[in-house]
Parts: structure tokens; C-alpha cells; sequence
């Protein structure tokens, strides 16, 4: 017999005692409810007792399922929300960002991950030893912290992006309310000697110079999401919802060569040192692509130290200062003259005395020459050679030569600040500035626009466009723009290389092994609207060697106050010591002769035992 | 009936218990799963942080450094270097000593 039996008989039994209990009392007037089989519990209760209580009930029910409906149906947006708040937790999904390589790979800047420290102000709880200790890790004085700390109740930077160490050493001082959080910070192994090429970022991750700022949207990667619910602990236990992957930003590969740049950042920093300068430049392009192999600038700052990260030494001169190219374009004018049959090489032009007066202006030469040819124009750098050469030209020609070589033209680099240079139209010209014109003065340019320049005479007479990034396939070198004939480039060429010789302006160019030519240029100042007194700007731009060029360099140092000023001196040895570096780094054969010093010792030969 | 009834309440109970041990279980392998990709994500940064540093050290400053004072190395010149072309044969760059 189971319980459900049991359980039926005690009902029927109940049913039999209401039957008694009724057969007792059949004259009230009121039915009596029975709440137990002992006639001695029977209280008569009116009905209508027992239909309010299933009432009351009734109606709590009514409730409950109107509560039930509520939230079920009417509000369940509010309370899934609510309920979500609090356990549902949407996590951040940092993006890295992308490196900047050189051509080979090296790292010229890398996101790294750097502890920041901050603190909670009302939770700090620290002694007046503690403190100082403190204050000290984080670089400070003990009044300093304390400001920071009473800046907001709730939140407070320490120090961001500390050093590993420093985090260590402050956490391990087991302060209460100072927190730690990871954050990244870009690290540039290259220091300052790249820094004006690859830039730097703020401290919330976004460029602000250089290709950090060119190049921010590809570098930049984008933020990911994903909702997750957490446990009590705080575990993420669950994915929930889509998540969004975070997407890493591109690397950038620049045709820098880091070996070729640092070389060429130190030779300029001891040449500023050397000739007690103000300030000085480089621009190694490849003569063959295009590609800057090395843009340095001197001063430079490490961009690592947000404290150096204002003032002047944060301009990028080379792209950013244009002065009169000066002697530097005698060569395209002597090209010109060449390319339309007005001179050859051996025409000679009268130069003496020295002095011609024109306009108002009086053009003179350095050192009074005689008759020079073309060759010896470009060679000795006669302002009246080569002015005499000018006024041959149409304007309208000379407008045209110097505009398809890119002067006056925005360089095409896509980098911040590269400055336009400023060419004047023709149409406005007077005779005496198509005079100062053709040897380099009433037109300015950047020095990376006179390294550009120069593309002509090493690609045999077609300028190519230059560029940041690496061209690794001949599909990406971009066609040139013909200027001059290949024949008139090589005879310009070998002008060059005479100004590097005996009996040219700048023999202190030369290298061992290598062939070299080049210009060098030197002028006064431009101060407010005349040109200051003693006070220089030096350059010599060149290329090597000299038959098959392989490179462009051009060095400039600004106001040398050392007692040296003409570019031969100044420039050149920079421009020397530099081709030879940078051809030995590229693996270019010497094509000069050079005494070997690879010498056999004559030593007598040990008998052979047998 | 009832002996099924009571069977279908016995499996209940069983699989009731087994679900909330699956599910705990599931939530402490994926708490796992995320702390190693956590893990992972740390190690990767690291490393490539030990990569830039590790060129940090080995700056072309640094390395010429090093050179020249420690190792009292000379830069090459190409009196002292013989070109070897990709045929095979020696060009010698110091051509002129031999003529």
C-alpha cells in the first residue's frame, strides 16, 4: 500500500466526521465550517471568511503574474540591461601598433609595453619616509607629489610609461592607493640619429612628427572589443555577443639604410662641433631609385625624452630651411647651355675683371678670373661664367629647367613640413634676377630639393621622383622626366668630377678608391631683407662614382664660425668621409686605382717533413 | 508507472547535478583559456619589447664604439680590401700595384 492510498482513506475519513458534525447541528442558520474532527474545536465561522482568504489569495496571485508580466514582457528591457550591468563586462582589445623598418629590416620604432602608475588620492596612505622614497622613484620632490595628489580625489597619474625598474621599486614599496596599469610606449632603437626621418608619437599613441605622423593611419591599428561575463572573482567565464578582433596596425618599410643614416648623423654632428656651427644636414639618396638612403640633421633630440621634445632642434632643416641654392646650380645651367648648342665643354667665356655691374647690382667673382671654358665655369664656379651662360636662355627656359628639376615644386615625399622652395614667375622677372638667377641666388630650395635636383645628371638626364619607402621591384620605380640628353649628362658629369680635382673649388671631396663630383656652394646669410655680414651657410652636393652614380649626397652646415667657411672646406669632408661609407656599405667596387697595401710577407718556408 | 515515473526522477536529479558540474566545469576551462591567452598576448609583447631592445644594443654607435676602443678595429679602406666578382675571379681594387 503506498502513501497515495493512505492518504485517500484520510480523506474519506474526514468527509464521514463533516457528514457527523452536519447531522448534529442541522437547525443553524449559518453553515459552520469544520477545521477538525473534535466536535470540541468546531467554532462556527461564517462562510464568506473563507471565500475572502481564496480572495486574498486570489488577488496576491493577480499580483505576482502582473509582476510576473512586468517583468517578463513590459520592462524586460530595463531588467536585462540591469542584469547585464552586473555581470557583463565589455573588455577592451588593444590594437598594436605597426614598426618602421629601414630596408633591411632593422627596427626604427617598436610599441613596447610600459607599466604607467597611478594612484587613488583618498585610498593613499603613505608615511613621510615612504614618501620621500616615492617621490624620489618617480623623479620628483616630496611638494610636487603631494600637488599632484590633491589635484582630484579620485584619480592621479604618478608617472606614465615608467621604466620597468621604476614600477618595480614603487610597488614594492607596498604603498596603498598606488595602482600600476599597462600601457605601450614606443621604443626608437636608432635614437636621435633617425629621429628626423621616423618621428614620434604623444603619449596617447598617435604621430606627431615625421612618419609617425605621415604614415599614423596605416601604423595605427584599430581597438577590438569583446563582451564577456565575468564571475565573481572576476573571471571572464563566458563569451557572449560578437566580438570584434582587433585589427594590428601595418609595419612601414623605409628606404632608410640605419648604417648608412647613423654614419651620416655623426660625420654631421662632429662637422657642427668641428666648424663651431650652428646647425647642420644630410641627404643621402640612391641615384639610381630614388630612395633616401639618409636624411640627418643636426641638432637633433632623442625622441624617447618627452622633455627635448620642443624647440628648434625638433626642425627637420634639410626638408624644412630653404636658402639660395647658389653656386649648386651652375651645373643645370651649363647642362642647358649645352643641350641646346649654345656652348661645348672647351667654349671659353670671358670673365675678367672679375666684376660686372648691372641693374644696379655689381656681380662678382671670389677670385678674378680670365677666360675660362664652360668646363673651367663649373669647375673654378664663376658667377659671371655662368651668368653670362644665363643670359643665352629665354627666361621663360630658364623658368622651365629649374621647375622640371624641382624647383619651386612641393617634393613629392608625403612627408610633414617638405617645403616648396620658392621660384618666382618668369613673367616678373628683371634682367639682373635672370642674372643672379642663372648662378643660384634669387630662387630658394631645400636641400633635400637640391639632392633631388641632382637625379638629373646621375640618370642621364631624366629626374626621378624620390621617395620614403623601399621599391623593391623595378615594377614600382616610377618613369622619369627627361631634361637633358644622356650624352649632355655625362659631359656634366665629368665637370663635376673637375670640381673635385686639382684646381677645382672643393679637391677636399675626393675619396680613396672612389670617383667622385660634385658643387659646392657657399653664401651669405639672408638676415630680414639683406644678406647679414660673416655670417655663412657652406654646402656641396655630389655624387659618386662618378662614370655609374650610385649615390646623391648633400651636406650643409650653417654659420661655421670656426674661420673656415666656403663649402670646399666646410662640406666636403663631410661629403667625402660619407661617399666612402656609404659605397663600402652598399658593396659598390672602388673604380679609381688604389695602391694595394695587400702584401705577401716575404718569410722563408718551413721544410716540409717527409 | 510509478517505478518509471520515480526512474525518470532519479535520471532528472542525475542529469540535473551533471549539468551544473558541466557547466562549472566549462566556465573554469574557459577562465583557463583566457588567462593563458592573456598569457600569450604579455609574452608577445615582451618579446617583441627583448627585440628592440636587444637592437638598442646593438646600435651602429654602439657597435663602432666597441669597435674602435675595445676590439682597436680600423675602418676599411679600399687599399686594404680585394673585390671579389660573382664569376669568380679576382678584381683586385688595387689594381694600380700591380701595374
Amino acid at each position: 500500500m503506498s502513501w497515495l492510498d493512505k492518504a485517500k482513506v484520510g480523506a474519506s475519513g474526514a468527509k464521514r466526521s463533516t457528514r457527523k458534525l452536519q447531522g448534529r447541528a442541522p437547525g443553524a442558520n449559518s453553515r459552520a465550517v469544520t477545521y477538525s474532527t473534535s466536535p470540541l474545536l468546531a467554532s462556527k465561522t461564517p462562510p464568506w471568511r473563507s471565500k475572502f482568504l481564496v480572495a486574498i489569495v486570489g488577488v496576491a496571485f493577480c499580483g505576482l503574474l502582473g509582476r510576473a508580466l512586468y517583468v517578463q514582457v513590459i520592462g524586460t528591457d530595463f531588467f536585462q540591461k540591469q542584469g547585464e550591468i552586473r555581470y557583463a563586462r565589455t573588455l577592451e582589445l588593444p590594437a598594436s601598433r605597426g614598426r618602421i623598418l629601414d630596408r633591411n629590416g632593422q627596427i626604427l620604432a617598436a610599441s613596447v609595453p610600459a607599466p604607467s602608475l597611478w594612484a587613488i588620492p583618498k585610498d593613499f596612505e603613505a608615511d613621510s619616509a615612504q614618501r620621500k622614497q616615492l617621490a624620489k622613484l618617480l623623479g620628483m620632490t616630496t611638494k610636487d607629489l603631494a600637488d599632484k595628489l590633491d589635484d582630484n580625489q579620485n584619480f592621479a597619474w604618478l608617472r606614465r610609461q615608467a621604466d620597468d625598474q621604476v614600477a618595480r621599486d614603487v610597488l614594492a614599496l607596498n604603498v596603498k592607493g598606488v595602482h600600476q596599469v599597462r600601457e605601450y610606449k614606443r621604443k626608437y632603437p636608432e635614437g636621435e640619429a633617425a629621429t628626423h626621418v621616423v618621428g614620434f608619437t604623444n603619449v596617447e599613441d598617435q604621430g606627431q612628427e615625421g612618419i609617425e605622423l605621415a604614415h599614423q593611419k596605416d601604423l595605427a591599428g584599430r581597438d577590438g572589443t569583446r563582451r564577456v561575463i565575468k564571475d565573481r572573482l572576476g573571471r571572464v567565464v563566458e563569451d557572449i555577443g560578437d566580438s570584434v578582433a582587433p585589427v594590428d596596425g601595418r609595419d612601414v618599410q623605409l628606404s632608410i639604410d640605419s648604417k648608412v643614416q647613423f654614419f651620416a648623423y655623426q660625420r654631421i654632428r662632429d662637422a657642427v662641433a668641428e666648424n663651431k656651427a650652428q646647425a647642420g644636414s644630410v641627404v643621402v639618396l640612391d641615384a639610381k631609385s630614388g630612395e633616401l638612403l639618409a636624411l640627418a640633421n643636426y641638432p637633433s633630440y632623442t625622441p624617447g625624452d618627452r622633455r627635448s621634445l620642443s624647440g628648434e632642434q625638433l626642425r627637420n632643416r634639410a626638408l624644412t630651411d630653404t636658402f639660395e641654392p647658389g653656386s649648386t646650380v651652375k651645373p643645370f645651367i651649363a647642362a642647358w647651355a649645352l643641350e641646346t648648342g649654345r656652348v661645348k665643354p672647351d667654349t671659353v667665356i670671358h670673365t675678367a675683371p672679375g666684376r660686372v655691374a648691372m641693374g644696379g647690382f655689381v656681380i662678382s667673382d671670389a677670385h678674378p678670373h680670365g677666360d675660362l671654358t664652360v668646363s673651367e665655369v663649373i669647375q673654378k664656379s664663376s658667377n659671371i661664367g655662368s651668368m653670362r651662360m644665363g643670359l643665352m636662355f629665354q627666361p621663360r627656359e630658364m623658368w622651365e629647367l629649374y621647375t622640371q628639376v624641382g624647383f619651386g615644386q612641393k617634393p613629392q615625399l608625403g612627408f610633414p613640413g617638405a617645403v616648396t622652395g620658392r621660384l618666382r614667375p618668369y613673367k616678373t622677372w628683371k634682367p639682373v634676377e635672370q642674372a643672379t638667377m642663372s648662378y643660384g641666388y634669387g630662387l630658394s630650395a631645400s636641400l633635400l630639393q637640391i639632392a633631388h635636383a641632382y637625379t638629373v645628371f646621375t640618370n642621364d638626364g631624366e629626374v626621378i621622383p624620390i621617395t620614403l619607402t623601399k621599391t623593391d621591384t623595378a615594377a614600382d620605380k616610377v618613369p622619369g622626366v627627361r631634361v637633358i640628353s644622356p650624352a649632355t649628362a655625362k659631359t656634366v658629369r665629368q665637370m663635376l668630377s673637375l670640381v673635385t680635382g686639382p684646381g677645382g673649388t672643393a679637391p677636399k671631396a675626393q675619396t680613396i678608391g672612389y670617383s667622385v663630383g660634385g658643387k659646392s656652394g657657399t653664401a651669405y646669410k639672408q638676415e630680414g631683407k639683406g644678406y647679414a655680414t660673416k655670417k655663412y651657410r657652406s654646402w656641396f652636393v655630389g655624387i659618386a662614382p662618378i662614370n655609374n652614380p650610385r649615390i646623391i649626397v648633400a651636406v650643409m652646415v650653417d654659420t661655421p664660425t670656426a674661420g673656415k667657411w666656403y663649402g670646399g672646406d666646410v662640406a666636403a669632408p663631410v661629403f667625402s668621409d660619407l661617399v666612402q661609407q656609404t659605397l663600402r656599405t652598399l658593396g659598390v667596387q672602388p673604380d679609381l686605382d688604389v695602391k694595394t697595401q695587400i702584401i705577401t710577407k716575404q718569410v722563408p718556408a718551413e721544410d716540409e717533413s717527409f | 508507472m510509478t517505478r518509471l515515473n520515480v526512474l525518470l526522477l532519479v535520471v532528472l536529479i542525475f542529469s540535473s547535478i551533471y549539468l551544473v558540474r558541466v557547466s562549472h566545469e566549462s566556465r573554469r576551462l574557459f577562465a583557463d583559456l583566457d588567462k593563458a591567452r592573456s598569457e600569450e598576448r604579455l609574452l608577445d609583447s615582451d618579446y617583441e619589447k627583448l627585440k628592440a631592445e636587444k637592437q638598442a644594443q646593438a646600435t651602429p654607435l654602439r657597435v663602432e664604439k666597441t669597435a674602435r676602443d675595445k676590439l682597436l678595429m680600423r675602418n676599411a679602406t679600399p687599399a686594404v680590401t680585394q673585390y671579389v666578382s660573382r664569376s669568380g675571379a679576382v678584381a683586385a681594387s688595387g689594381a694600380g700595384a700591380s701595374q
